[in-house]
């Protein structure tokens, strides 16, 4: 691939194909990559969903991982996924102003209900790999959610101008985080969030499904649902599905 | 507004004689005036205990509807010296995707920095590895299951 440099504190290490950008970057990682390397790669022939499942990353569409070292306890790692979810949609809306992007708990981007875009993070020491997938020229056949693509929508990015757009976003709102803490992450995130105050069925990880009503995020990050007997869930972790 | 004006030396000599006496408590009581001073520390006469763990309550985890793996009051795990803790709240898995086989099992021998488990919270998995080489003598969690944060996950002997 050709010279092409992202925004400070980036750097680019641009691949035609890998098994997954994540696990470049741990790869990077172990060999001394430092906080900014971002691995992308055009094709992934291995990438990788939650627990295990496939992420579809055909030529054309942004896969994607950054190494970053934001130097806190596992405790609030979690939170850059909140970040990053508010830096992408940021970075959607301003490719196309009018389309109607949303968040979805924790972080996967949607665009009138349909997944675009998804993340997923892992932890090791001193890092946390932020790996990102966003379907630009094809829109993976549904599984789980229903899916779409930019190109759908309507525009004619490629994956590097959505990759260069993302920095852009990423960068101030991660310093932001650093700064602030995750406060002014988690208000921008409810702004920006699909299905507040709607139904909303969420499965667990035991497979054991319950329905309710979405009413916010904790002060950590976690899914609040009002059960239908007036309970308050926090969920950590599981699949959420709004209701049609 | 009409305020009882505050003799704040009174009340300086009452907390310092509290001091000087190891009180827990001093009342005075003089010209329809009366001064109580008590420090908080086990003063159950006068103050109720605050009460309980209302930092648990704070955090909020989903409720343990499914019964973690049997955690008998007999033996705290978490004093155990080769008890492995949560760094953070989250769901615990034991295997890395589901049908997998689990990271580790009881009796395993395990090398210092192996993977004994995954905990997610908000999409962010937290591989938790062995901190020093052993022999997995317990797992105290279940596959999925709601972990708080500093709870005792697994025992390495």
């Amino acid at each position: 691939m050709t010279s092409i440099s992202l925004p400070p504190p980036f750097s680019l290490i641009a691949l035609d194909r890998i098994d997954s950008t994540n696990d470049e970057a741990k790869r990077q990682a172990a060999n001394g990559a430092g906080h900014g390397t971002v691995v992308w790669a055009g094709e992934q022939t291995a990438g990788r969903g939650r627990r295990g499942r496939l992420w579809v990353s055909p030529p054309g569409n942004l896969h994607c991982s950054f190494l970053l070292h934001p130097g806190n306890t596992p405790a609030t790692a979690p939170q850059l996924a909140f970040v990053a979810a508010v830096a992408l949609c940021d970075a959607l809306l301003e490719l196309l102003p009018a389309a109607p992007f949303k968040v979805k708990w924790p972080n996967d981007l949607l665009a009138g209900g349909r997944k675009i875009a998804g993340m997923l993070l892992e932890q090791g020491s001193p890092w946390i790999i932020l790996g990102v997938g966003v379907d630009i020229a094809h829109a993976p056949d549904p599984a789980l959610y229903p899916t779409t693509c930019l190109r759908q929508l309507g525009s004619g990015a490629g994956p590097f101008d959505v990759l260069a757009g993302f920095c852009g976003h990423l960068a101030p709102w991660y310093e932001r985080w650093r700064q602030e803490g995750f406060a002014p992450i988690r208000q921008a995130w409810l702004a920006r969030a699909a299905g507040i105050g709607g139904p909303v069925t969420v499965r667990l990880a035991d497979d054991t499904k319950f329905d309710g009503r979405f009413i916010g995020l904790d002060e950590e990050g976690a899914l609040l649902v009002e059960t239908s007997d007036k309970k308050c869930k926090a969920i950590l972790a599981g699949d959420v599905f709004f209701s049609e | 507004m009409a305020k009882t004006p505050i003799d704040s030396e009174l009340v300086r000599s009452l907390a310092a004689l509290l001091d000087e006496t190891h009180l827990t408590e001093i009342e005075y009581e003089a010209a329809g005036l009366r001064i109580r001073v008590a420090r908080q520390a086990a003063s159950p006469v006068s103050y109720p205990a605050p009460p309980a763990a209302p930092a648990a309550a704070v955090a909020a985890p989903p409720p343990l509807a499914s019964s973690p793996a049997s955690t008998s009051a007999s033996e705290d795990p978490s004093n155990h010296p080769g008890a492995v803790k949560s760094p953070m709240v989250g769901v615990a898995y034991l295997s890395p995707e589901p049908g997998a086989t689990r990271f580790v099992n009881v009796g395993d021998t395990v090398s210092e920095g192996q993977t004994l488990l995954l905990i997610e919270a908000m999409k962010t998995f937290n591989p938790i590895r062995a901190p020093r080489a052993g022999r997995v003598v317990s797992i105290l969690v279940n596959d999925g299951q709601p972990v708080e944060f500093g709870e005792p996950l697994l025992i390495v002997e």
